[in-house]
């Protein structure tokens, strides 16, 4: 049984959800609201990861579950894979979407946004559509940490958006 | 027949514990689902170079008891499923069966949005779809 | 495996027996031994007691009925009693002649071959000689010998005990030694060897032969025939094949079941499996020392498998369980003891099982359990079979009779019939009482609690930790049944612990069930309550019919209704109203006043899910006395409600601590023992729901600066009952892991999402704002050398000064500290670029202070002064000096502390930081250049080579002065003094004088920010010299302060570069009078001066210029000789008037191609437009 869902709902309620806690519940607790936005997203991801590597033989290590989530979950998602994977090989690797769906309707001032990091709140502050945007990144960055988590990799996953419509995520494995 | 079928956590938890038998032995049968998850540990920890597929999630025979057989399978979530059966002679294949379409259930089960990960899996309808299988699972090995 | 005899559990051995000469018995038995594989031997002293070897029994009637399958002693008679060599030993003396003697010899042997005639013994002859007259024995005797005694030659062997080497060689087996009947005589050991194996052969053989021929009338007939096959195949060491046929006497064995009429039918079984077990114990020890431990196991399971269900009837049921827990502890040692490596796991050849053992069928440890599980299977059968024996009656002593009988696992009724006893066969119902009799006579438990502890602790050891539980749970029931409370306690304790960290409730319940009765069991209240209030709120299984199975320990099954029972037990128990009662006498154990119950919960126990108590304040900081709000928020999950009658909230500063009491609650006695001036509060009820959140929010205000945490939350229940729980934060509440698995309803602890989530137990209480001033006085820019005073005042606006200390820090502002890394002394001052060289106070008017109180501390970055006490108003300064090696800015960081009050100096300091950025510069600038006298230029040769003049050391003229040149410039923005200025010459002054060409100043100068000021010197070489040292510019200068004198002068000290000085090839001078008269002629030359020892020609050329008309030549070549000058003259006559550039006269070195240019400014004349009046003559310059 297949289940499918429109994208632009899903667009349409990943907005929703930013909005509601950004300026809903949480409107002048930016942290709160995206702690809950990635918390969300670890959901999703801890659920999905179960469902998508029902089928496979078990990772033996790290490289192997940070490639299903390059080219099948990532496939599951959006249909199409990450288009470039670094890594230091010391536990950070870094999965560059060129064109990431979820920002594809997303307008921001190129210039401004240069240093759109969004897990450094402070430089954000300076700039109004990087922080939306950066609340809009909460989301997919919780779908990666719950996906590698429920795998058994502990890790932190921020998002930059320094190039759009290119996003890149940057996984940390925790030691 | 299965007398019970367990889902365990990552860290040795009961997820989902159930018996299916008349009897008072649903202990007994927790102790022996407890004891298993030691084989699983040495079984994934010193892989035999002799077993057919090295990480495939179906483990095979974890020990043979006097009256039971238990079998063990690990997803690649660290999620360990637990069979234990009276029949002493069963095909790896029925179990292997057995075991997707439970971990279908599992999957859909953990899928609910009202189920927290890691905690215990109480809906109804997952309860009621894994007796489904353990039935069809006892009518497949009888004929 | 010890109950085997010994003759079972190790490898037969072949037996021989030696007659005669008892005094080299010793010596051969010891050699046998020694051997591999060894050869036991029987020693019989002298031929008279031949007869101890059993003769052979007359052939069975085949006819008959067969008594039993193997007769129980047919092992070990073979292994002691019949030997399959007899060695009959003679000394040479027996047969030297003496007719009587060897007539003796001849009936001995004549006797020995009778008795032996029916075994097939083998025969050997052995004489003994001495070394001495070895050779005495002649060949004919010993023929003769072996004629009598029908022995082949090599089966006679001429024995020589005296002597070593000889000996030696014939007890090798090796080296055959040859007497002089030249026959080769083997070692002993090989020879008794060879025929102990066609012994056992040749009698394995004839019963092989039967079975082959399928002759035998029954199957006990061919389980026992296949039985000698295999165990005389065994005294040969023919281990396949003794394997092959133990095989086949299990499998016929195995047929038998059902088949046999023979015996009554619990007879028949039991005989049956004690063959079984015998011979499946062969098996297994041929495998496993064979090192196919696969195939052991295999077979193993294979072998359980046949017997396990042959349970057999069901009185003597527990017989079976005896047995089959013999089957595994037997199997374990044996695993145990057989050499455990790799290789087991390798397949062999052999038949692989469909299903391959799994891990833990290979460890000791699984056979030990399964032992002892059986072993407990047997007691429980064996009580039940004894409960019912009862009703039979004391049982006679008729049991007591019967013995073991002549077959292996049959047993039989010895009666005396005067001198002779009659075996009767029992009946089973006989042999029942008996069994049970016996059974009564052992105590189970040890032997089961020694088998689980040994499998405990190699699963321990193995890391299996879930299966080392469940033997020690196992183990702890065992004690528990036997009442050693103690030890089950501790077993069951640290059961507990795993099955609380992994969340197995059903386990968790039922370990504590027991634990609840061990406490009960040992009288201790505290624990009873312990585990009591952790049963009630273990969390609830919803869903699961498992919580209502019956099998679940002591306390019943985990229902909700259970565990509110629990619950209501452990409160009456606390509350005194009921007494703990146990089973021993001293048992009663009431909760009172004498003996309060005082239980502590911290972050790691189990009883959090009894009560757990967050505090969080709803502020991180706080000012002092200000208050701030706290939230206590109290959970259980106690299935019923608990009122608590008083809560006590501690902080780490005792003063904040509080008590609540609750308003429903008539205030009882416990009010009054406690510490007067305590803040009370009343809460309208303090009741704990299960799983709802009891949230109590607070003032609270502290005066004390720093960390004030929540450290516990007391609860007192009832007169005699305190909880002690510690205070966790909402923040880093760390899950209880029973709550972490359980799908609970979470609730948040306060209401406030945010604090739920971020909320502390510890704030930090902050310092009173500091109501003194510390003022850094600023003074501009340091100097570099000079000790740079700024002044430190502490001035009091609102608080007393008490006890102050003042810190001064000094770091370099761009970091990497006031150290240069390239120095490599590091304890020499001038390495540190700036230093703290002083602290000076000036001490206020009264002395009051006494001096030892004065703390000054002094290190080149950081210094401590202490400050006198100071009242509202008053101040204080101090000074620091502080020293600048080189320009550097450095940030200042002074910082005070000091306590406001006077009475408690120690407790509350506040502080007052401040910082300053100084700039260190270098005061002054010395530079220094070189110049020639004027209108004279010499040639030196290293400006002939030089292609680049920058980085070569200036090159002076030798025997030719030149001008030395030091300007200073301010670089500062202060004015600044100087007051000398000297070149300190480091060489003698034979090789260069150095003259100022001005006076010492008078007076010191004033040098404003920007200026300049120079001073020449003149330097006359007298050495050649690639580097002559000049010397040294030393500079005194000091800040031109006008209202201060107290500044020392500093002193710059600025070293010259050495110079290179040489000997000038030409020296071209101009002369011409400093100035001329319009129109009159004046005399304009140009000398050149040739100091080399060769000719040199010079080209000169001379440019016209529209100022002046000349006469000379304009241009010409001459020679100037060596050592010698030539002049060349020209004659100008001004036409302009002014500053006139003199015709520019070039001359040019053709040997060096170097052309001497005199400079622009050293060729300029100015011309009057007349003669003053006053005379002057040409050249007075």
């Amino acid at each position: 049984m297949v289940r499918e869902v429109s994208e632009s709902c899903v667009e349409s309620l990943l907005a929703e959800i930013v909005l509601s806690y950004c300026s809903g519940f949480y409107a002048n607790k930016p942290e709160l609201a995206a702690r809950r936005i990635e918390a969300i997203g670890f959901q999703v991801g801890h659920q999905l990861s179960e469902r998508y590597t029902m089928d496979r033989p078990r990772f033996t290590d790290n490289l192997e579950a940070i490639k299903f989530i390059c080219k099948d979950f990532w496939s599951e998602l959006f249909k199409k894979q990450i288009d470039n994977l670094k890594t230091n090989h010391r536990g950070t690797f870094v999965l560059q979407d060129n064109r990431f769906r979820w920002l594809a309707h997303m307008s921001i001032d190129p210039s401004v946004q240069a240093s759109g990091n969004i897990q450094d709140p402070s430089a954000m502050a300076e700039n109004k559509s990087a922080q939306a945007t950066g609340m809009h990144l909460y989301f997919p960055c919780g779908i990666i940490r719950g996906a590698l988590s429920n795998l058994g990799i502990e890790c932190a996953v921020s998002a930059d958006i320094s190039n759009l419509p290119a996003c890149s995520f940057v996984i940390r494995i925790k030691a | 027949m299965i007398v019970c079928l367990a889902v365990v956590g990552h860290e040795n938890n009961p997820l989902y514990i159930q018996s299916f038998t008349e009897s008072d032995d649903a202990l007994k049968l927790h102790h022996i689902v407890h004891c298993s998850l030691d084989v699983i540990d040495e079984r994934v920890n010193n892989p035999k170079k002799s077993s057919p597929t090295i990480n495939e999630a179906f483990l095979g025979l974890l020990y043979p008891t006097e009256n039971y057989k238990v079998y063990g399978y690990l997803t690649n979530t660290k999620v360990k499923f637990i069979l234990v059966t009276t029949d002493l002679d069963i095909r790896d294949a029925d179990v292997r069966n057995f075991f997707r379409k439970f971990h279908a259930a599992y999957v859909d089960a953990v899928s609910n949005p009202f189920h927290v990960p890691g905690k215990r899996i109480t809906s109804r309808t997952f309860g009621e779809r894994v007796s489904t299988i353990v039935k069809s699972f006892g009518l497949s090995s009888a004929s | 495996m010890e109950e085997y005899p010994e003759e079972l559990r190790t490898p037969p051995v072949a037996l021989t027996c030696l007659v005669g000469c008892p005094e080299v018995h010793p010596l051969i038995t010891a050699h046998l031994h020694s051997q591999q594989p060894p050869i036991n031997a029987i020693a019989l002293p002298d031929f008279s007691k031949i007869s101890v070897i059993p003769p052979k029994k007359p052939s069975r009637d085949a006819s008959g009925p067969l008594a039993g399958i193997i007769k129980r002693d047919w092992l070990s008679k073979h292994r002691t009693r019949i030997p399959a060599v007899v060695a009959a030993i003679f000394s040479s003396r027996d047969i030297s002649g003496d007719p009587a003697q060897w007539l003796q010899v001849c009936t001995h042997l004549d006797n020995l071959k009778a008795s032996i005639r029916g075994r097939n013994t083998k025969l050997v002859l052995l004489l003994l000689t001495n070394w001495d007259n070895k050779d005495d024995t002649s060949e004919e005797c010993i023929l003769a010998l072996r004629k009598r005694a029908e022995v082949d030659s090599k089966n006679l062997i001429i024995f020589v005990p005296d002597h070593e080497e000889e000996l030696k060689q014939s007890l090798s087996r090796q080296v055959p030694f040859i007497v002089s009947l030249s026959f080769k005589v083997f070692g002993l050991w090989t020879v008794f060897g060879e025929l102990a194996n066609t012994y056992y052969r040749d009698e394995g053989r004839r019963v092989r032969t039967r079975l082959e021929k399928k002759n035998y009338t029954s199957i006990e007939l061919n389980v026992r025939y296949c039985f000698k096959v295999a165990l005389y195949a065994e005294f040969r060491r023919d281990w396949l094949e003794a394997l092959k046929f133990y095989e086949d006497a299990y499998h016929a064995l195995r047929e038998m079941v059902g088949t046999s009429t023979r015996m009554p039918p619990i007879q028949r079984l039991v005989e049956i499996k004690a063959v079984a077990e015998q011979l499946h114990f062969k098996m297994s020890t041929l495998l496993l020392h064979g090192g196919k431990v696969l195939e052991a196991i295999t077979w193993f399971r294979q072998h359980t498998a046949n017997y396990r269900k042959l349970v057999g009837s069901p009185e003597v049921i527990f017989l079976h369980w005896e047995w089959l827990s013999r089957q595994y502890m037997v199997f374990a040692q044996l695993l145990e003891t057989s050499s455990f490596n790799d290789a087991l796991y390798v397949p062999s050849t052999a038949s692989v099982p469909e299903e391959k053992p799994t891990e833990w069928e290979f460890y000791p440890a699984y056979y030990y359990q399964l032992a002892a599980t059986y072993l407990k299977e047997k007691n429980t059968c064996l009580e039940f079979a004894l409960s019912m024996s009862v009703d039979v009656g004391p049982i006679d002593g008729s049991a007591e009779s019967v013995v073991a009988s002549a077959y292996l696992g049959q047993y039989s009724r010895l009666l005396e019939h005067g001198d002779a006893f009659i075996m009767q066969p029992l009946t089973d119902e006989e042999y029942a009482r008996y069994a049970l009799a016996e059974g009564k006579r052992f105590q189970d438990s040890f032997e089961i609690i020694a088998l689980l502890k040994k499998s405990f602790e190699a699963y321990s050891s193995s890391k299996a930790e879930r299966t080392a539980a469940y033997c020690g749970l196992q183990m702890a029931r065992e004690y528990f049944s036997l009442n050693d409370f103690s030890n089950a306690k501790q077993m069951f304790d640290s059961v507990a612990n795993l099955y609380r960290r992994e969340g197995w409730l059903l386990s968790l319940w039922e370990v504590l069930g027991y634990l609840r009765e061990c406490s009960k069991g040992m009288s201790s209240a505290k624990d009873f309550i312990e585990y009591s209030l952790e049963m009630a709120s273990l969390p609830e299984t919803t869903g699961s019919v498992e919580s209502f199975a019956n099998d679940c320990g002591p306390a019943g099954p985990a229902t909700l209704s259970e565990r509110e029972k629990i619950h209501k037990e452990a409160f009456e128990v606390s509350r005194g109203d009921s007494e703990l009662n146990s089973d021993e006498q001293n048992g009663a154990f009431k909760v009172k006043s004498d003996y309060p119950l005082y239980l502590e919960i911290d972050l790691i126990s189990p009883l959090r899910a009894t009560l757990l108590a967050l505090a969080a304040f709803h502020q991180p900081m706080v000012k002092p006395g200000a208050p701030s709000l706290i939230t206590i928020s109290l959970r259980s999950q106690l299935p019923i409600n608990v009122e608590i009658d008083q809560l006590e909230v501690q902080f780490n500063q005792s003063e904040c601590n509080f008590i609540i009491t609750n308003g429903q609650k008539p205030q009882i006695g416990s009010v009054s023992n406690l510490q007067l001036g305590r803040r009370v509060e009343t809460a309208p009820d303090l009741v704990l729901a299960t799983n709802k959140w009891l949230r109590l929010t607070y003032e609270i205000k502290s005066d004390l600066s720093g960390k004030l945490e929540c450290i516990y939350v007391i609860a007192r229940i009832g007169p005699n009952f305190t909880i002690c729980c510690r205070a966790e934060s909402p923040a880093s509440m760390n899950d209880s892991p029973l709550w972490k698995f359980e799908n609970l309803l979470e609730t948040i602890p306060i209401k406030d999402p945010g604090l739920a989530l971020s909320g502390q137990k510890a704030i930090q209480v902050e310092e009173p704002d500091p109501q003194v001033d510390l003022i850094l006085g600023s003074s501009g820019h340091a100097l570099v050398g000079e000790s740079f005073i700024l002044p430190v005042t502490v001035a009091s606006k609102g608080h007393a000064v008490q006890s102050g200390e003042l810190k001064i820090n000094l770091v370099d502002t761009r970091g990497g500290g006031l150290l240069s890394p390239r120095e490599e002394e590091p304890f020499s001052s001038d390495n540190l670029h700036v230093e703290l060289v002083d602290m000076s106070c000036d001490t206020p008017g009264d002395q009051s202070e006494a001096p030892s109180d004065k703390i000054q501390k002094i290190q080149p970055s950081f210094g401590l002064i202490s400050v006198p006490s100071l009242d509202v108003g008053e101040s204080w300064s101090c000074k620091l000096k502080i020293k600048w090696n080189r320009p550097k800015p450095i940030m200042l960081y002074v910082s005070l502390g000091y306590s406001p009050q006077s009475d408690e100096p120690s407790l509350q300091k506040v502080h007052v930081h401040k910082n300053l950025q100084i700039e260190g510069k270098t005061a002054v600038a010395i530079n220094h250049w070189y110049m020639l006298p004027f209108r004279q230029d010499p040639l030196l040769p290293s400006k002939l080579k030089s292609v680049s003049e920058t980085d070569q050391a200036p090159s002076l003229a030798l025997n030719e002065k030149t001008m030395l040149i030091i300007s200073v410039k301010n670089c500062s923005e202060v004015p600044l003094r100087l007051l000398s200025m000297s070149i300190e010459t480091e060489e003698k002054s034979s090789t260069c004088t150095i003259r100022p060409q001005q006076e010492e100043f008078r007076e010191a100068i004033v040098n404003m920010p920007g200026e300049e000021f120079k001073k020449v010197f003149t330097i006359f070489p007298k050495v050649n010299s690639t580097k002559l040292k000049i010397g040294t510019v030393s500079l005194r200068w000091e800040r031109e302060q006008p209202h201060s004198n107290t500044t020392a002068s500093q002193v710059t000290k600025h070293r010259l570069a050495d110079v290179n000085v040489e000997l000038p090839l030409l020296v071209v001078s101009l002369e011409c009078p400093p100035h001329a008269f319009l129109g009159s002629p004046f005399l304009y030359s140009v000398k050149i001066l040739n100091q080399t020892e060769m000719l040199q020609e010079i080209k000169c050329s001379i440019s016209d210029s529209q100022s002046f008309v000349l006469s000379g030549p304009h241009s010409d070549t001459m020679l100037v000789l060596p050592r010698s000058a030539q002049v060349l003259a020209y004659m100008l006559v001004p036409l302009g008037l002014g500053s006139l550039q003199l015709p520019r006269v070039s001359v040019t070195s053709v040997r060096y191609s170097a052309g001497l240019q005199p400079s622009t400014v050293s060729s300029l004349v100015f011309v009057y437009p007349a003669k003053p009046h006053i005379d002057l003559k040409p050249g007075d310059a």
